[in-house]
């Protein structure tokens, strides 16, 4: 056997040295334990026992939401809740005599709640009851000195001045759900109001700033003994909408009462600032700062026109004959068409064997581009339609922004829908018909869109082809808009007819969306509901078999500073309802006093 | 079998102890929190106990041979962790392959303590020279490199021990060691300056002055001396600890199962795991000094030493002498890589162990 020296009994000594150095630190470890356990083993003991440190959250008050004149949206109120805390009471049943007399509320109640409690450690303050009013804190107050055991906690509640008319685009709290804590990666708490919808919800981590806590020793009777430490809560962070509050409040009240549903959206169309965003019915988002009554919410959820969906950008809908103005600029873009192309309308046309009717049963005659957007000619559109075919279609309404969300500040926007074969085959299991592309022609068919999305198209042709970001908050900050690859010509063209449907004799809103003072361009749409042979008389129709009204627009002609889209679902007619609706909005925006005021 | 008749029992018997120690406090840690630890920890003592006698019944110059393997896998693993790694308490140390999920770096610093327990031994030298230990420094230095910028600091630190270990055995210069600690008191505080996050900062002047940050760390080491000190002689009894301090740790069954073991059994219970420790530390020391070559000597020491570090680290910290950090008690803590880790290190110290009359 071979033998290697290898430093055997250098290592073999080093081994040994070091073993004794680790067993020395681990006697002198041992030793600490003995002192910190022996020496000072009563004084731990007894803080262990009868002292107790406790941390108390310090609540970071939430950040102020304004308009963008500075005028307030949402504030802080101060609510009062009434806590116990069990072990501080002598006898419990005292206690709650005294808390049902002030409360004046049956003391079964009280001891039903805290039964709910019974698992939670006695000195761990319970919650007893909420919105105290003044008179019953200073009851507390005062005669609380003989029951220590209670407290009355302050805290704050939203309180949304504007209510209804901004539940929409502000949302509200609520208390942080399990799969929101697990999300937040450890800034939420449980138990924690967080935002839900809406801006409060978008913005929630600005407007949250950071709670604070403080480390008290109390003693056995949870008296204070000390404050061992504190850090301060970081306040919230207040935002500055783009919303102009006078806006919003006009939108909303003339979108305000029974079958008055729909959405109206308010857009800068250089930078896409949202100047008004309204959604009816709306709800009052108050009712959710303290907890909701069981009824209440029922009431909301079955209420058949569902007041917390917010339509500008939850709902789809055909386009109606607002998507001539994509086609028009299709048209002439791709050059399937130019200014000067007339088509003869008859009040029908047969394509593929089938007649498709013009809105006019007289027909328009012979109608150029201009004429086609003012007169609105169902003929020309089915015309210049079956000569681009859908693909070609469906690609400029994707350009115009249909079919993806807009990307606004606010969660929960809906896709709509460009239809094309692809689509077909994929959804429908079934080829897309020639016929269908005639009634896309005049946003008729499978067309689908929300009214932000049609707010957005405008602005582009408003702009003169930039796809800008709809945004609710003032100083966003956004990259450039893109510039969207449309002739500068027919965009011009398209203006122009959208100009002369309100400001020349014989354009679809002449009557009701002309306002002496500023030039407005627009297009208004309507969308059957049920099927032309079955209409009698609009008037007298159910409500939820009347047409859908659209009208899009923008102002002034030149140099356009604001687009309006309104939407009236089940409102009739697009130039007779949702007109009106905009002209009022413009009235407002540009000063100017029109004497209109809403149908009741 | 004439192997297994020659085990140690010094070392086996301390580590299965401090084992079942450490599921009965694990069991009474999580009394409070919302699961059992127990079971799991249990699993995970089983498997530790089937890598313990697999990685013995391997010959350590097996594993010494495919070390060179070991070590690229392990430094392998340590970049995935970087790049796919899954993120947890805010580094990305954990490695999510289907269902499971572990750290890396636990494996790694095992096959980086073979590698330079290889390379050492390839050396037949009285002491090292300056090239011999820039090269261990580096081998070591890569992986803990990838280990910090994880960035888990606390498992970089891990791999100091094992060099030093190493390196103190295999044989250093008095004059280079005086040199050394000198360089490494510049270095700390150029990264006390430059390298460290406030809250690690924090960590360490909460140590030195504890009333600067009572919310945070301060408060940690206060609520585990009054758990430690509230235990006294005999302590408050099993299950019976006033949790209502430890309900403030965030770690209890964790990186301060040594407080709830010390409230619930008193000074006469640490005094019995930290004997236990002991009794592990002197008989891998046994057998290391009685392995049969360089090889087997150096790898004892540097699988012990890490051992060491966390046992004197953790206790330190547990009793407010040193600042806390994530270091948890092996065998003790709740953990599952790491109590697989601790079995397969014992494991493979019993390998030497048996194989010190056997001729390769």
């Amino acid at each position: 056997m071979q033998v290697v020296r290898e430093h055997r009994d250098d290592l073999v000594s080093r081994v040994r040295v070091l073993t004794t150095l680790v067993t020395g630190v681990l006697v002198a470890i041992a030793t600490g334990f003995w002192f910190v356990q022996l020496v000072q083993g009563d004084y731990y003991r007894e803080l262990a026992e009868n002292n107790r440190l406790r941390k108390l959250p310090i609540k970071a008050p939430r950040g102020l939401i304004y308009d963008r004149k500075g005028r307030l949206l949402v504030e802080n109120v101060p609510s009062y809740n009434l806590t116990i805390d069990r072990s501080r009471s002598d006898r419990l049943e005292d206690s709650l005599e005294f808390a049902s007399g002030v409360l004046g509320r049956p003391i079964e109640d009280l001891r039903k709640i805290l039964e709910g409690y019974q698992g939670i450690p006695q000195f761990k303050p319970v919650l007893l009851a909420e919105n105290l009013t003044l008179s019953e804190v200073a009851r507390i107050g005062v005669e609380g000195l003989r029951f220590p055991e209670f407290e009355v906690e302050v805290q704050h509640l939203r309180l949304y001045r504007h209510r209804e008319q901004t539940a929409h685009l502000l949302g509200y709290l609520g208390e942080a759900s399990q799969a929101e804590i697990e999300e937040a990666n450890g800034s939420y708490q449980p138990g924690d109001m967080v935002g839900k919808k809406g801006i409060e919800q978008t913005y929630d981590a600005k407007l949250r700033g950071a709670d604070g806590e403080r480390v008290v020793v109390v003693d056995s009777r949870g008296e204070l003994l000390e404050e061992y430490g504190k850090k301060p809560a970081v306040p919230g962070r207040n935002l500055t909408l783009a919303i102009d509050l006078e806006l919003q409040q006009e939108a909303a009240r003339w979108l305000d009462g029974p079958e008055k549903v729909g959405a109206v959206v308010a857009m800068d169309p250089r930078n896409g600032e949202i100047l008004a965003l309204v959604s009816s019915p709306s709800y009052n988002p108050n009712l959710f700062a303290r907890r909701l009554q069981k009824g209440e919410w029922k009431a909301l959820i079955e209420d058949p026109n569902h007041p917390l969906q917010n339509r500008a950008i939850q709902n789809t809908y055909s386009p109606g004959s607002t998507f001539k103005i994509i086609m028009e600029t299709a048209g002439l873009t791709e050059g399937t068409f130019d200014d000067h192309t007339t088509v003869g309308c008859a009040g029908a046309k047969s394509f593929y064997g089938r007649p498709f009717r013009c809105w006019r049963a007289g027909g328009h005659g012979s109608v150029n581009a201009h004429l086609a957007l003012k007169l609105s000619c169902d003929v020309y559109f089915y015309t210049l339609g079956q000569k681009m075919g859908i693909e070609k279609i469906a690609r400029y309404a994707r350009l115009f922004g249909f079919g993806s969300p807009t990307g606004i500040d606010i969660q929960g926007e809906k896709h709509g829908l460009v239809p094309d074969p692809e689509w077909s085959e994929k959804a429908r299991k079934q080829p897309w018909y020639p016929g269908e592309t005639i009634s896309v022609s005049i946003g008729q068919g499978p067309v689908l869109v929300t009214p932000l999305q049609m707010a957005e198209m405008t602005a582009l042709v408003a702009n003169g082809g930039y796809k800008v970001v709809p945004h609710l908050i003032k100083n966003a900050d956004l990259p450039p808009p893109e510039h969207v690859p449309i002739d500068e010509n027919a965009l011009r063209t398209v203006r122009g007819g959208m100009w002369a449907v309100v400001n020349e004799p014989g354009g679809t809103a002449y009557g009701s969306a002309r306002l002496p003072g500023v030039e407005i361009a627009g297009k208004s749409g309507t969308v059957q509901v049920i099927a032309y042979a079955q209409r009698l008389n609009t008037h007298n129709l159910p409500f939820k078999y009347r047409d859908h009204a659209w009208f899009t627009s923008f102002a002034p002609a030149e140099n356009p500073r604001l687009v309006v889209t309104v939407f009236a679902e089940h409102g009739g007619g697009g130039s007779r309802v949702a007109a009106p609706i905009a002209q009022a909005i413009y009235a407002k925006y540009f000063g100017i006093d029109h004497g209109k005021s809403p149908p009741p | 079998m004439r192997l297994l008749s020659s085990i140690d029992g010094g070392l086996i018997l301390s580590a299965l102890l401090l084992a079942a120690i450490g599921l009965a406090t694990v069991h009474s840690a999580s009394s409070e929190l919302p699961v059992d630890y127990f079971p799991r920890q249990a699993a995970w003592v089983a498997i530790g106990l089937v890598l313990l006698v697999i990685s013995m019944s391997f010959d350590y110059h097996v594993l010494l041979d495919l070390s060179v393997v070991l070590y690229v896998l392990g430094l392998v693993s340590l970049v995935a962790v970087l790049v796919f790694g899954v993120v947890r308490g805010g580094a990305a140390n954990w490695l999510q392959i289907g269902p499971w999920q572990f750290q890396p770096s636990e494996f790694a610093k095992l096959a980086t303590g073979l590698f330079l327990a290889r390379y050492l031994a390839s050396l037949n030298m009285r002491v090292l020279e300056i090239r011999q230990i820039l090269i261990s420094v580096v081998i070591v230095g890569v992986p803990m490199v990838l280990v910090a910028v994880e960035p888990d600091k606390g498992g970089a630190a891990m791999y100091a021990p094992l060099l030093a270990g190493m390196l103190l055995v295999a044989g250093l210069r008095m004059r280079l060691l005086v040199t050394a600690i000198l360089v490494a008191l510049a270095l700390g505080s150029g990264i006390w300056m430059f390298g460290m996050r406030g809250y690690q900062r924090q960590r360490v002047l909460t140590y030195l002055a504890p009333e600067t940050d009572p919310l945070g760390a301060g408060y940690q080491v206060r609520q585990s001396k009054i758990a430690v000190g509230s235990g006294k002689l005999l302590g408050q009894g099993y299950m019976r600890g006033t949790q209502s301090q430890l309900r403030f740790l965030p770690a209890r069954h964790t990186d301060f199962i040594l407080a709830v073991l010390a409230e619930e059994w008193g000074f006469l219970g640490v005094a019995a795991v930290l004997g236990l420790y002991a009794v592990y530390i002197s008989s891998a020391a046994r057998i290391a000094i009685r392995a049969r070559d360089r090889a087997g000597i150096l790898l004892v020491v540097g699988l012990v030493s890490i051992v060491c570090f966390h046992v004197l680290y953790n206790s330190a910290m547990v009793v407010g002498f040193v600042p806390i950090t994530g270091i948890p008690l092996p065998f003790l803590s709740y953990g599952g890589s790491f109590t697989m880790i601790n079995f397969i290190s014992t494991g493979i110290i019993l390998g030497v162990d048996i194989r010190r009359y056997v001729n390769r």
